[in-house]
């Protein structure tokens, strides 16, 4: 296609070893997925025009972590920056925005979190209604495992669907060596484990990971001074829904995504490729029926959240998983999907497509 | 090395004091007597209640209805091995509880004795704190345990009076988190050094600028530096800035008296040491520009207990402080318009 100067593509994506527990801060990790993605896309730093991140306080356990983050920007003479305290592909959805303006032609989007350091079971209760769910002590695994049982009971899936999207998950990442979990199972051992949560075993749950990864979008013609075959964002959507999971109607579906999916007009053309942010097995069911796929769209060919989860980068790395699907593996349309919140709260639908 | 920290424990721990609004200080003035509450707003009841309508925005007004103490189980799951955060100390469920009289469920927890007893259509029924310990919290409520006599609770949906004045307007709230961080390479770098009484840098390759303490990176440049770009700084410099802390007695806090912490510029570096404290002189009496000298602890007396990731830069307790040379100040103006 000849892109107009509305059209925003990735062009570059990069990303950490997903590791269990590294030495490295957070600011190391944004350095290195920064300067791997600049130096894969042969830019110059000062071609950059606008920079955001996605990152956590909580994560860190300090406020306003992000700020020394951006000691990894190189910030002289001083940058045009901004952070949101969500996944990087909501920096990402900023910096689509950013672009628009026309003004800039070229924009980095960060994702970064240093998992280790906290205990996913206690740090999410501050993420829900401080009112009636904080001091009970709800957990992040508890709301998902209330949402997983409510499936269960509706009758749309079985434990042994959830079994087998791990099985899948983990065998696919054996192909990606930016991957933590892999590896080939069956659903019976995987079944035979113990419940964390009922119904939700340890293989249903994300796994913790400390990772940071980061895009560079391009505004036109200049895409490719960048890449050859850029991954032009044909639309791209984020609905939110109530914060209370128990004010929703039906937590088995999800309308916010079958919502940001007609937004970003999934259903325009088939999805050869979708990447889904489902941190918890389950979720992925979900989400791959509230948008609406086909049959034959593959999913999650990177192994997904399951294989690696670090909170702030795996929705920002399903973008770039989905864009690399385009620019290196010569697919035409894919779809990337990001979560965020209790029970599938918020979600951001974004459709890629090539050249033809 | 072993004086050298490699992991370090810290809890996140800071009370809040929330005012609760009209809605909600309804809702726990009434749980404070026992009364559980929801507010009917388009055509449903919300329970627990919320000041808009989830699905217009609107205000959801002041039709408030009796609701519970029984309810009906939606969905639940099984919490094996609690946490410090929750509230009971032995395995439990979480469920969303329809209660009587209301339309949208409640998160609470169930205290069933065993997973065996959780399933969706259980009925329960709250079991509340001695009255003299209720505060209008959410857990005011244990528990819903189950239910003796399944039969719908007397007075449900039954209109709620809300007094003229609320008893309870606020909430309090604590959060209280532990984290366990590892020195980074770079960290462990600088309180070594601190250790045997030196201080560190990093020199850029690139733009000949030495950062104090080391970061591992060059945030100029924004290249990665390493154990081979390490040089020893001088122990003395000049005051860059400085700022006078008068204290406030928030948790935590141990100084009661106003004190200074300064930047410091030291020689030969491009970017300042900061919060340094400067010993000898009265706050009043530090101006930029002074000359000052490290005075370190005594070797066996060092530590750095207290340097992370987060305090890089900071001497620990290996730096007592910084005291005058004696030597004429440096103008000020060569200070201005730094940014680091």
């Amino acid at each position: 296609m000849a892109p107009t100067e509305n059209d925003i593509a990735i062009v570059g994506f990069a990303q950490t070893s997903p590791d269990r527990r590294t030495q490295l801060t957070e600011a190391d990790l944004v350095l290195h997925a920064t300067r791997a993605v600049i130096a894969d896309t042969g830019l110059d730093k000062s071609e950059i025009g606008f920079t955001v991140s996605g990152s956590c306080d909580y994560l860190s356990g300090q406020a306003f972590s992000f700020v020394q983050n951006t000691d990894a920007y190189g910030m002289v003479p001083a940058i045009n920056e901004s952070h949101v305290e969500m996944d990087g592909a909501w920096a990402l959805y900023e910096a689509y925005v950013r672009l628009l303006q026309g003004d800039i032609d070229v924009a980095m989007a960060v994702g970064v979190g240093k998992n280790s350091n906290s205990d996913p079971s206690t740090l999410y209760t501050i993420e829900f209604d401080p009112y009636y769910l904080t001091p009970l002590g709800t957990d992040t695994w508890s709301l998902a495992a209330l949402q997983a049982r409510a499936l269960l009971d509706s009758g749309k899936a079985t434990e042994r669907d959830f079994a087998d999207v791990v099985v899948r998950n983990r065998a696919n990442a054996k192909s990606n060596p930016y991957a933590q979990i892999k590896g080939d199972y069956s659903a019976d051992e995987l079944l035979a484990a113990d419940y964390v949560r009922n119904p939700l075993r340890r293989h249903d749950l994300p796994p913790t990971t400390d990772q940071a990864a980061a895009i560079i979008l391009a505004r036109g013609k200049r895409a490719y001074d960048f890449c050859e075959r850029p991954a032009w964002i044909t639309g791209i959507d984020h609905r939110i829904e109530a914060h209370l999971p128990t004010v929703r109607k039906d937590i088995t579906t999800s309308v916010s995504t079958r919502l940001a999916a007609q937004g970003a007009g999934v259903g325009k053309g088939p999805i050869e490729v979708a990447e889904v942010h489902a941190p918890f097995s389950f979720q992925e069911l979900i989400v791959a029926e509230s948008l609406g796929l086909a049959a034959s769209t593959e999913i999650n060919p990177s192994g997904g959240a399951l294989a690696s989860h670090a909170v702030m980068v795996a929705g920002i790395i399903r973008m770039g998983e989905a864009a690399n699907q385009i620019i290196k593996n010569g697919k035409n349309r894919t779809l990337a999907h990001s979560t965020s919140g209790p029970c599938l709260q918020q979600n951001l639908v974004c459709v890629m497509e090539g050249d033809q | 090395m072993a004086d050298t920290v490699q992991e370090f424990v810290f809890n996140l721990t800071f009370p809040f004091t929330r005012t609760l609004g009209s809605t909600l200080s309804t809702f726990s003035s009434a749980l404070a007597q026992g009364q559980i509450i929801g507010v009917r707003t388009g055509g449903r009841v919300i329970a627990p209640p919320l000041e808009y309508d989830p699905d217009t925005a609107a205000d959801s007004g002041s039709d408030w209805v009796r609701v519970g103490p029984k309810g009906t189980v939606s969905t639940w799951t099984w919490v094996p091995e609690p946490t410090n955060l929750h509230p009971l100390d032995h395995a439990f469920g979480f469920a969303f509880i329809t209660l009587d009289g209301a339309d949208t469920p409640m998160l609470h927890v169930v205290d069933a004795g065993s997973e065996s007893a959780m399933a969706a259509g259980m009925r329960v029924e709250a079991s509340f704190k001695a009255p003299a310990d209720c505060v209008g919290r959410i857990d005011d409520i244990i528990a819903f345990v189950p239910a003796t006599d399944p039969s719908p609770s007397e007075g449900a949906g039954e209109p709620f009076v809300a007094p003229e004045e609320n008893d309870i307007t606020e909430m309090d709230a604590y959060c209280d988190l532990t984290y366990v961080d590892n020195a980074s390479p770079t960290t462990t770098m600088w309180a070594k050094a601190l250790m045997e009484g030196r201080i560190i840098g990093q020199k850029c390759p690139q733009c000949e600028r030495t950062i104090v303490g080391p970061r591992g990176m060059c945030s100029v440049c924004a290249i990665e530096l390493d154990e081979s770009h390490v040089i020893d700084v001088p122990d003395r410099g000049v005051v860059s800035n400085f700022t006078i802390v008068t204290p406030v007695q928030y948790h935590g806090q141990t100084e009661t008296e106003p004190f200074v912490r300064c930047s410091i510029l030291l020689d030969g570096a491009n970017a300042v040491i900061a919060q340094q404290e400067i010993l000898g002189i009265t706050a009043s009496e530090v101006r930029v520009g002074m000359h000052v000298e490290c005075v370190w602890a005594p070797a066996n007396e060092r530590s750095v207990q207290d340097i992370d990731n987060r305090s890089r830069g900071s001497g620990g307790d290996a730096i007592i402080g910084w005291r005058l040379t004696g030597e004429p100040d440096e103008p000020a103006e060569n200070y201005l318009n730094r940014m680091m």
